[in-house]
């Protein structure tokens, strides 16, 4: 076998693509792989992330083998395959015995046209065999990233229901078709052909040394921001550096003042283990993309691409968030987060740095509020219209030190520094200093008019997230009166 | 007897990827189809030069219009849609050239290296804009009954105002498809997912100028359609079999997502302005409306859209007095086309407007006055059109749904919530339907079947109607097993295919089981009359005493007998074999034409719909007044589907139906720039329900014991009439929003009622309370 050549199982069967033979790129999605091989059982409904039709389940290198991720593969880069263990629509079923979610997506009724089906089963597959005790609200949140327009979705809940629904990952193994198959673990792996390179660093010392030598090089985590520049605007990334399989990125470390988290630690990572001492980063990622998107999605990604909207940033921010960046001689710079970002998707990270750890501190004062909110047309799997995270800290009832900093209102993470101005030493309970600090509202931004929303209800959104902040810290009667 | 309990015939298909659609077939040798489409919306072409791109590496053809044999048109009314652009270009997004290559980067490359100028001229991009400039498509229509100004003079009180309703999106799964395989000499097999195989089949004949019987159209199943495939498949079966022609290799088109949403057409935006004359009781007495439509750039379906919208006007409600008056528009936008409901949810959203107003007005719960207009079944049953509302079940509807629902303790329920809570506000709403099924240009209600049995006695029934996901070949299966009298295993419902049926019509207006239903029951029963006159025969000859008489003959579960001599029967098989040996006749043709259907378009009367369809929904909304977010708390739905042929099916479509009548409510909204550029392009911004959008309480029902006369099984269309219960939600939430002001003010919603959209109303609202206390100052 070359070294230029990845290996895989694919379903039950093991499988090498080598790039120098192969019609097949590093950065070929595994949709199109898949689609290529005559497994079209996987659709494409969108090849952007926002559909789920193409959804498989993906086992982690050098973890539990039965143990699946759902990735959207229109995303997915092939080489990532490496070592790993794929499951697609094909591959569920145990021979002609169908999968326990796939007979409860026909007892139910949960297919009509059938096209978004396979990506739901998908979805239930890996909600089957998750670890943990299936509860209800795993159900949505698994399925979440799956879009049908024929059902009206019920079918499927109830599908998922009976299938899933308090199951147990004993019962699994001998259900399902594919069952894990046990991976070698990570080694450092470069793919280099006559277009492409496409290198696999194990260790932050291999990665800065790549990215000196490449300075051209897009890093990536999972990449689901960058590969849309080639599913959607056909642009091709002939270097790619993947940091998706160095260990020291991946760890979240909980210290007493702090959490460190890896630049390459999953979203979904952090929604499921930060609730104690991150909540509101944990709520910011509860409506994050979806299920699909944040298994792939890093947080050091996310920072690095700098979005103006940028969902983590605000919250973020208002935590204090300290990066720390590794240059290619492994030195270590901090900076805060504020500072990094600079502008409309640009930060002050220089070519031959890499955003190695994100530092977090846990607020444990009682009179410092921290808050997050989004507003986006749809609740889920949907970019923020508008974005606040708030830091509040009181005196007593008076606002001794405030930070508003808001996404989508702006070219980046922006504070609204004169509202800012506004509230501060002033008596937080009364209702009359947010109606005159919510008018500072227009003199700190001038928000633009696009796609999700007109500049005059992002205005408004600006000013009521701060209303939602106010009321939450003060009479909390959003909580509801039944 | 009951109806079928069979899931969806592919239901297996579906979960285990087997499911074949037209992107999955193997295309060896084939090549990939590209439509190089407008950048502008309204510009001439004044040059253009294509020898680059043809000389690309693994580029096969580069055409334009001068290339096309046959016919450059696709309009399937009204032939005013080039299909090819020729000298202008009428919206961002139309086709001029066509590529076809062996890659699709190859295809891609080519489209980069063709040279073309343009002219720009000036754009009217919306229908206000339209309006304004009287850019009519076509003559205005009218349908008008009573006397306006006689009802006008009978009301205590008059409104007047304007409703607008958005474009959505079909966001149907499976994009756009064709794949064209050319055969011997002229033959074209054409894939192609489509609703109607018969037009996509003449289109492509008329632009490859061959006979119709060249042309053979082929299609298994579609991922999803809902109105957007019964015209606009025909653009990209006609390029693609343009480009198969050309090359002489097969050729498939699939559009992108991204393209799909720019190029094809969508629901009509409407702008409904209306006045209404009622009294102080809350009876209404006079209505004089006019629907506007954004028809896009040329008719496609737009008046017969129009059309509906116009006889749905009225609702549920008897007027006496009321004047429809409809004008189409044409902009320099996509051709809006065909999208569930068909111009019905917006006539229909307009009459709730009006009476959501009046209800307002008199501060009088929605439900009560919307009950008090209801149509009667013995009096007041004449539509404005002057058909009979037969059968009505309204009061049925209302009597069972808001007992069911507890509407009258949980309206209280709200009003105390409301009372407690100061941004979180509670709403809700009742909405019926009333919804007539045919199409409406009355010939196109027929249909035809082909039903073959086999010598091992299995059965393949085809017919005109496509799958697209509604379970039409499942209910199909289920009609034909109970027609025949043999278990649905022995039955295949196979391809839609234009060699087999033919001269069909489009799988549209709800109506595709009734008429297809109808043909094959005709078919079935040819086949049956022909074996049970041989089993009489066969039974006489063989048993001794009277002989058999066909009338006592049944064919039940696989097993024909003598009713009057039990000892006397024949398993199918073997039925079936004799029927062969004697040289029988096992197949048949079917054909239906829905009797005493009528419609005057000049006087704007008669009796254009076989039977209406009824139902009625209640939602509950809470709504988050900071971010404008909605959430449904409740669904309730009752819906009359008559006696349902496959009960699952149905209910299927009544869920599925209510949530994307939900999206078009509220979350799916178009946006244009100021270029005619469509921004909500993708569903990054462009939002249908997802999964955490269903209601927490979903209760969904059929109405029980109402058959229906003279339809197939008496059974009722489902497909359409219920995404006008979305509506419900629309006006849930707008209650939701008069709760901030203690239902004083009248909120202005939109649809659709976007977070945005609810937050600019909820500050009018709180505008004009500034207002009023300023002057009260």
């Amino acid at each position: 076998m070359g070294n230029n050549c990845i290996s895989f199982y694919l379903n039950q069967t093991p499988t090498t693509v080598d790039f120098d033979k192969d019609p097949f790129k590093p950065t070929t999605t595994v949709l199109e792989y898949l689609r290529a091989v005559g497994l079209t059982g996987t659709k494409e409904g969108c090849a952007e992330g926002d559909c789920g039709a193409c959804t498989v389940a993906l086992s982690d290198v050098g973890e539990d083998p039965s143990v699946y991720r759902s990735y959207t593969s229109c995303l997915l880069f092939l080489a990532k395959l490496e070592g790993r263990h794929l499951v697609t629509v094909e591959g569920v079923a145990n021979g002609s015995q169908l999968h326990p979610v796939q007979e409860a997506m026909i007892a139910k009724d949960g297919s009509q046209c059938g096209y978004c089906t396979p990506g739901f089963i998908m979805s239930l597959f890996v909600l089957y065999n998750q670890k943990e005790k299936v509860k209800e609200e795993d159900i949505s949140d698994a399925l979440v990233g799956n879009l049908c327009r024929c059902t009206g979705y019920k079918a499927i809940v109830e599908s998922a229901v009976s299938s899933c629904l308090n199951q147990t990952k004993t019962l699994n193994a001998e259900k399902s078709g594919s069952n894990g198959k046990a991976m070698p673990k990570a080694v450092s792996r470069n793919i280099q052909t006559k277009e492409d390179f496409y290198a696999m660093p194990t260790t932050i010392a291999e990665a800065v040394h790549y990215r000196s030598k490449w300075p051209e090089a897009k890093l990536i985590g999972g990449a689901s921001d960058l590969a849309l520049l080639i599913t959607k605007k056909h642009i091709p990334l002939p270097q790619v550096i993947d940091l998706s399989r160095i260990k020291e990125l991946q760890h979240i470390e909980v210290q007493e003042e702090a959490i460190h988290i890896g630049a390459a630690v999953s979203l979904e990572k952090i929604r499921t283990t930060l609730n104690r001492q991150l909540p509101e980063l944990v709520d910011t990622m509860s409506v994050f993309g979806s299920r699909q998107i944040r298994e792939a999605a890093t947080l050091g990604g996310n920072i690095g691409s700098a979005s103006p909207i940028g969902d983590s940033l605000p919250t973020l921010m208002t935590y204090g968030a300290i990066l720390e960046i590794t240059n290619d001689k492994c030195e270590i710079r901090n900076e805060p987060l504020e500072a990094f970002v600079t502008g409309y998707r640009a930060t002050t990270l220089a070519p031959d740095e890499l955003i190695t750890k994100v530092v977090v501190p846990i607020n444990s004062q009682p009179n410092v509020h921290i808050k997050w909110y989004k507003v986006s047309k749809r609740k889920d799997l949907d970019i923020s219209t508008v974005s606040g995270g708030f830091r509040l800290e009181l005196d007593g009832d008076y606002v001794k030190k405030i930070r508003l900093y808001y996404g989508g209102m702006a070219a980046m993470t922006s504070r609204a520094r004169k509202t800012e101005t506004a509230l501060l030493g002033k008596k937080w309970s009364s209702e009359e200093v947010i109606v005159e600090a919510v008018k500072q509202m227009a003199e700190d931004f001038t928000p633009i008019s696009d796609a999700r929303a007109g500049k005059e209800a992002r205005m408004l959104m600006a000013q009521n997230l701060l209303w939602k902040f106010w009321d939450e810290t003060v009479s909390n009667s959003l909580a509801l009166k039944n | 007897m009951s109806a079928s309990k069979q899931a969806h015939e592919s239901a297996s298909y579906h979960v285990t990827g087997q499911a074949k659609y037209i992107d999955d077939m193997p295309m060896q040798g084939g090549l990939h189809g590209l439509i190089y489409t407008s950048p502008h919306a309204h510009a001439n072409i004044q040059h253009y030069d294509l020898s680059k791109a043809q000389a690309m590496p693994g580029v096969y053809a580069v055409l334009s219009h001068q290339d096309i044999k046959g016919e450059n048109n696709v309009g399937p009314v009204i032939h005013d849609e080039p299909t090819l652009a020729v000298d202008t270009v009428n919206c961002v997004g139309q086709a001029i050239f066509l590529i076809a290559a062996d890659t699709p980067a190859a295809a891609r490359a080519a489209a980069e290296a063709i040279e073309i100028e343009y002219e720009l001229l000036p754009a009217t991009l919306t229908l206000k804009e339209a309006i304004e400039n009287g850019e009519l498509l076509h003559p205005a229509r009218k349908i008008a009954r009573g006397d306006l100004s006689e009802g006008f003079a009978a009301s205590e009180h008059t409104l007047e105002g304007s409703l607008t309703t958005g474009a959505q999106e079909h966001w149907y799964l499976e994009t756009q498809v064709a794949l064209c395989v050319p055969g011997e000499g002229d033959e074209m097999k054409v894939y192609s997912s489509t609703q109607h195989p018969s037009e996509t089949q003449a289109l492509v004949a008329e632009a490859l100028d061959v006979p119709k019987m060249e042309v053979n159209v082929v299609l298994r199943r579609m991922g999803g359609a809902f109105g957007g495939k019964e015209t606009q498949a025909n653009n990209v079966a006609v390029c693609a079999a343009l480009l198969a022609q050309a090359t002489k290799k097969p050729v498939k088109i699939r559009l992108f997502r991204d393209d799909d949403q720019i190029t094809t057409g969508k629901r009509h935006p409407f702008q409904i302005d209306y006045k209404v004359g009622f009294d102080s009781a809350g009876n209404i007495h006079a209505i004089d409306c006019t629907l506007h439509a954004n028809a896009g750039w040329s008719t496609d379906l737009t008046m017969a859209v129009l059309e509906r919208g116009m006889m749905h006007a009225d609702n549920s409600y008897y007027i006496p007095h009321m004047q429809i008056k409809g004008k189409a528009w044409k902009t320099n936008t996509a051709s809006n086309t065909a999208f569930r409901g068909f111009g019905g949810p917006q006539g229909v959203a307009g009459m709730e407007e009006i009476i959501d107003r009046v209800a307002h007005f008199l501060n009088e719960d929605g439900a009560v006055v919307r009950q008090r207009n209801f149509y009667g079944t013995d009096t007041k049953n004449l539509t404005p059109y002057d058909q009979k509302v037969e059968n009505n079940h309204l009061q049925k509807l209302f009597d069972e749904l808001t007992e069911d629902a507890d509407y009258e303790n949980r309206r209280k329920a709200i009003d105390g919530f409301n009372a407690r809570n100061r941004f979180m506000k509670k709403g809700m709403a009742l909405t019926p339907v009333k919804f007539g099924i045919s199409f409406t240009t009355s010939f196109l209600n027929q249909a035809g079947a082909l039903v073959n049995v086999y010598k091992d006695g299995s059965i393949t029934v085809n017919h005109g109607g496509t799958e697209m996901g509604q379970g039409l070949h499942t209910k199909i299966r289920g009609i034909a097993a109970k027609e025949f009298g043999v278990t649905e295993q022995r039955i295949k419902v196979t391809a839609t295919d234009t060699s087999k049926v033919p001269n069909t019509s489009a799988t549209a207006a709800s109506a595709g089981t009734d008429l297809n239903g109808m043909a094959v029951k005709n078919a079935i029963d040819t086949i049956k009359a022909r074996l049970f006159a041989f089993a009489a025969d066969y039974f006489s000859g063989n048993f001794d005493g009277e002989p058999s008489l066909e009338k006592n003959l049944v064919l039940a579960e696989d097993v024909l007998s003598d009713s009057l001599h039990p000892d006397r029967c024949l398993s199918f098989e073997a039925l079936v074999m004799q029927c062969y040996l004697n040289q029988i006749s096992l197949s048949s043709t079917g054909f239906y034409r829905t009797p005493d259907i009528h419609f005057d378009r000049e006087k704007g009367k008669g009796k254009p719909y076989h039977y209406f369809a009824f139902g009625m929904a209640i939602t509950e909304v809470l709504l988050d007044t900071l971010t404008g977010h909605v959430q449904i708390e409740r669904a309730d739905i009752l819906h009359d589907v008559g006696d349902s042929v496959n009960e699952r099916i149905d209910i299927g479509q009544v869920e599925g139906a209510y949530m994307q009548g939900v999206g078009w409510c509220t979350t799916e909204d178009c946006k244009w720039n100021d270029e005619g550029h469509l921004l909500n392009h993708s569903p990054d911004t462009y939002k249908i329900p997802s999964i955490n959008d269903m209601p927490k309480v979903f209760n969904v029902a059929l109405l029980k014991g109402v058959p229906n006369p003279d339809t197939i099984r008496k059974s009722k269309a489902v497909a359409e009439p219920p995404f006008m219960h979305g509506l419900s939600c629309w006006l849930a939430v707008k209650d939701a929003i008069s709760a901030v002001c203690g239902h004083q003010i009248a909120p202005k919603l939109n649809i659709p009622a976007t977070n945005e959209a609810i937050l600019l109303s909820l500050d009018a609202i709180l505008q004009s309370q500034k207002t009023v206390a300023q002057q009260e100052a």
